[in-house]
Parts: structure tokens; C-alpha cells; sequence
């Protein structure tokens, strides 16, 4: 299987704080690759330097076989790299279309015509053809969350960034969210998905990392990660 | 009826109507100013002063090209234009909110350094200013300025502040579907909601910028002939037209592009009504009332979102 993310060493420190250490991993083309760790274990900071949010200190990131590490956040996107938040950021002040509109046309780099179509069939997919034209920041947080994702799935992403999506959703709606993903995986987009929500990463990933203070713990098959006694220490102080 | 009341409806009818007339004129002098700040939550201190350089570009062009002071804005616009992109691109982009994050300095500074920089450079351009053109007063009047249209015996209005008027409805109707149906003007709200997840979606927000700010002086552009037009204007000028946006700005809502025209118009219907009653000095106390006014009622403006 052929790597789609690579990151070799990469280090950031806020100040004292060392928030990515020396962190290495891959990414393999068309597998739903879950991270888990405490809070504070640098899992979103990891995200934001994928992006490009945020700066590496040192280290290499190569993305679908170029060093993107010292591209600005939209080159990234446009290379078909797409992240989502934990709290959706949605601009509020603009309808559902138009959200995924910006996207496709700059992002995805698509002309008016072809956005628009392809924005009809993500917001199908995506269960929000009710929500088309309804201002964005008026979604209630299971839209929120629908649109978050739909959004950067809008900018026709390689690889998507998924930040926790169960937080605050009853059972029911993880396990729509979990279909929801499978399906972007079936449908040939890498997906890194952080959650904190153990059973969700166990039964719907391919594999698994976990982080403990900016270092990678261990990776591999989700019931070995889990296992594992490096995380059974940071998770249950044993 | 009688005489009186005739005498007293007209007074109110002459100050609604002249009120709101001069309400374009304000509309126009504090788009540019509420459209940074939209946008970019950028608070340009020389938004005065680049006014009246466009007033100055103005006045060189009617002097040696000999065009009618309308016809100036063919010049005036596109100069002002490339002025506000390149001044965002190049100065105003490297001190903002983003720029300074990515420095690891407070957002706080951010805010802060705008504000310092274009109060420099509003001193600078005043003193640039009166290096090339001396102190004396300049002006680009001509017949329309001094003309007026008669509604009824006794109640008319300048023809001057009517093309005004009818120019910043139409400045706030082009801006408000560019804003909304182009491409560009989509980009432009995306990344006055939220900068970073602009830049997520493949958004370039420094261009982005750039060109909201670009769309200002562009605007200011127009305001500085408004004003070559009805007045005449010195290198010092700058600061008392940002004051009247500010105003403007406050009473209608930080950032709401339809709020210049109620804010300016309501500024202009208090001047003129209490400079009808109690006399011209009482003119700019009622404008700065109303101010206060909004400020202790709704702080966030009549049309704030």
C-alpha cells in the first residue's frame, strides 16, 4: 500500500512546553487511521501542523509525495489536504451552499459550474439537503458537526483530518457518523480521525496511534494499540 | 392652516429632508472605514487622510487634465484602488492579527499595531501633503456645486448632496452583491467570519485582504471628490472625515455595510434639525449626542450582526 502522509521527527514547543516530540508516522493511502490519547497529549496541535495552522520547529512532512512542510495552511488544502475542528467553525454568516461553495472553488480549485455541482451531490451525501440554505451558524450541533465535515469534503480532499466528532452525540449518532466515514473511506479519501471515545476508535479504524505528551506511544492493529501497556498507563494511571 | 404650523412643518420637512441628503454625503466618506472593519477588524486611523489625497488626485486631474470634477473619479478610483492593495499587501498584512500570531506575539499586539501604523501614516500623508500642495484651501467646485433643485416654493434641496445620495445607494448596492454573488466577495465574507479555516479551504486571506482593502480607498476615492466638491480642503482635513465616520460608523454598526446609510443618515437629520433649532453651533453637540446616545443604548450599533 502505497504512504499518502508521511511525517518524520516533527517537533514544536510552545515556549517550555513541548507539544509535538520528535513525532514520526504514516499514513497509508485508503485506511481510516484513528489517534487516541489523554487530553493535552498534542493530538489536535498534530492536526494543526498537518494543516499548517501551525509551523513544525523541525521535522518533514511529506504529503502525496511532495515535502509540503513549509507550505502556508492554503497551499496544503488546495494539495488535497483537508482538516476539520472539534468545535465545527462554520462561517455562520453564510448559507450551508455557500460554505461548501468557498471550498470547492478555492480548495478544491474547481470553476463556478463544476463547484456547484459538486457541492449539490457532497451536501447529498452528507444528509444536509435540508439545510442548503440555511445560514450556517443557525445549525444545531449534529448539522454543525454533518456540515464541518461536509465542508472539507467539499474541497475534493485526498486525505481528510477528522477532529473529534463524538463529543455530545448520543450513541445513535456515532454510529451514523462511523457510516458516515466509512463511507468517505469507500469512496478513496484517506481519513486521520482523532477521537476520544475508546469504542468508537476500536471498531471503526483501520489502525491506530496513540500520544502521550507530544511523543508517539505505539501504533499498530486498534486492539493491540489499546492493549497496549504504555496506554493502559497514560489512560488508567496503571 | 395657518401660517405657523406652515412655517414649522417646512422647517421639519427642510431638516428631514436635507438631514438625510447630507446622510449620503456621510454614507460615502465612512463605507471604506466600516468595510475594514468588517472585514478585517482593522481600524485605519488614516482613512481621513487618504480621503483627502483622493481629493488632491481630484484636484490635480480637473486642474491639468481639465475634466469636470465627476470625471475625475476615472483617475481618482482606480489610483485609490491600487493604493488600498498595495498598502494592505505590503504594510498592513505584516502587522495584522494573523501576522502577529504567526510571530508568537499576543493577538493582542495585532489589534494594537494597526492602529499605530496608520496613525503614522495619517501624520505622514497630512505633512506629504503640505509639502507638495502648501496650506492654501483647494477645491473642485463647479456650478453643480452651488446648485439646487426646488420641490415646492419653499422647500428644496442641493442637487449636489441628491447626487450624493443616489451615489452611495448605489456604492452600498454594488458592494452588497459583490459581496454576496461573486466569487471573490464570497471569499471576502469566508475570511472576515473566520481567517484560519479561510486559509483551510484554500483561501490566500493576505489577498483576500488586499483586495477588501483596495475596495475601501476605492470608496474613500469617491468620497474625497464628494468632498473637493462641496467644500474646499486642506493638507490637515484628514482626521475631522474620520471623525464623521467614526460617528457614522457607531450609530449605524461596526461593520455593517448598510448601517453607513442609516448611521449617516441620522447623523445628518440630528445636524441639521438641531442646527435649524438652535442654531449652527449646536450642530456638531447634536451629532456627538446622538453618538453618545447609541453608545449607552446599544453599543453595538443599530445594524451591528
Amino acid at each position: 500500500m502505497t504512504e499518502i502522509l508521511a511525517v518524520s521527527e516533527l517537533r514544536k514547543s510552545f515556549g517550555a512546553l513541548r507539544v509535538a516530540d520528535r513525532i514520526s508516522f504514516v499514513v497509508r493511502q485508503g485506511e481510516i487511521l484513528g489517534i487516541i490519547g489523554p487530553n493535552g497529549a498534542g493530538k489536535t496541535t498534530l492536526f494543526g501542523l498537518l494543516a499548517g495552522n501551525i509551523r513544525a520547529d523541525s521535522g518533514r512532512i511529506e504529503f502525496d509525495g511532495a515535502d509540503v512542510t513549509h507550505l502556508p495552511a492554503h497551499d496544503r488544502a488546495r494539495a488535497g489536504l483537508a482538516r476539520t475542528y472539534q468545535i465545527p467553525r462554520p462561517f455562520t454568516h453564510m448559507t450551508v451552499f455557500d460554505n461548501l461553495l468557498v471550498a470547492a472553488r478555492f480548495g478544491g480549485d474547481m470553476d463556478e459550474a463544476e463547484a456547484e455541482s459538486w457541492v449539490e451531490r457532497v451536501i447529498g451525501a452528507m444528509g444536509l439537503r435540508a439545510e442548503r440554505n440555511t445560514l450556517a451558524g443557525r445549525l444545531p450541533l449534529l448539522m454543525r458537526k454533518r456540515h464541518e465535515l461536509a465542508r472539507a469534503l467539499a474541497t475534493r480532499p485526498k486525505l481528510v483530518l477528522v477532529d473529534e466528532v463524538a463529543a455530545g452525540l448520543t450513541d445513535a449518532e456515532v454510529e451514523q457518523f462511523i457510516a458516515l466515514i466509512r463511507g468517505i473511506r469507500d469512496s478513496g479519501i484517506t481519513v486521520v480521525w482523532i477521537e476520544h471515545v475508546m469504542k468508537t476508535m476500536l471498531t471503526a479504524t483501520d489502525r491506530l496511534i496513540a500520544l502521550d505528551a507530544g511523543q508517539l506511544l505505539v501504533s499498530g492493529p486498534p486492539q493491540e494499540v489499546i492493549n497496549a501497556s504504555e496506554v493502559r498507563r497514560v489512560y488508567l494511571g496503571a | 392652516m395657518s401660517e405657523d404650523l406652515y412655517w414649522t412643518l417646512i422647517d421639519i420637512a427642510n431638516g428631514l429632508l436635507s438631514g438625510a441628503m447630507l446622510g449620503g454625503y456621510y454614507a460615502i466618506i465612512s463605507l471604506g472605514l466600516a468595510l475594514v472593519f468588517g472585514v478585517m477588524r482593522l481600524v485605519n486611523l488614516a482613512h481621513g487622510d487618504w480621503l483627502i489625497v483622493a481629493a488632491y488626485i481630484a484636484a490635480v486631474v480637473v486642474q491639468f487634465l481639465g475634466f469636470p470634477p465627476f470625471v475625475s473619479l476615472i483617475v481618482v478610483v482606480p489610483a485609490m484602488f491600487v493604493i488600498g492593495y498595495a498598502l494592505q499587501r505590503y504594510l498592513l498584512n505584516r502587522v495584522s492579527v494573523q501576522a502577529m500570531e504567526e510571530k508568537g506575539m499576543s493577538s493582542n499586539f495585532g489589534l494594537m499595531s494597526p492602529i499605530l501604523v496608520t496613525f503614522g501614516m495619517s501624520i505622514v500623508i497630512a505633512h506629504a501633503l503640505l509639502g507638495i500642495f502648501a496650506s492654501d484651501a483647494t477645491g473642485i467646485k463647479n456650478a453643480l456645486s452651488y446648485s439646487a433643485i426646488r420641490l415646492t416654493q419653499d422647500l428644496s434641496i442641493s442637487t449636489l448632496r441628491l447626487i450624493f445620495f443616489g451615489i452611495a445607494g448605489a456604492i452600498l448596492v454594488s458592494v452588497h452583491l459583490f459581496l454576496h454573488r461573486s466569487h471573490a466577495g464570497r471569499a471576502i465574507r469566508a475570511a472576515s467570519d473566520d481567517p484560519e479555516v479561510a486559509s483551510l479551504m484554500g483561501m490566500r486571506t493576505e489577498r483576500i485582504y488586499a483586495l477588501a482593502s483596495a475596495i475601501s480607498l476605492a470608496v474613500a476615492g469617491v468620497a474625497g471628490v464628494a468632498v473637493g466638491m462641496s467644500r474646499t480642503f486642506q493638507p490637515f482635513d484628514g482626521p475631522q472625515f474620520l471623525l464623521i465616520a467614526f460617528g457614522v460608523v457607531i450609530v449605524g454598526g461596526l461593520g455593517s455595510i448598510a448601517g453607513s446609510l442609516v448611521g449617516g443618515v441620522l447623523l445628518g437629520i440630528t445636524q441639521v434639525l438641531a442646527g435649524t433649532y438652535f442654531g449652527p453651533s449646536a450642530q456638531l453637540v447634536a451629532g456627538y449626542m446622538l453618538i453618545l446616545f447609541v453608545l449607552a443604548v446599544r453599543p453595538q450599533g443599530l445594524f451591528s450582526r
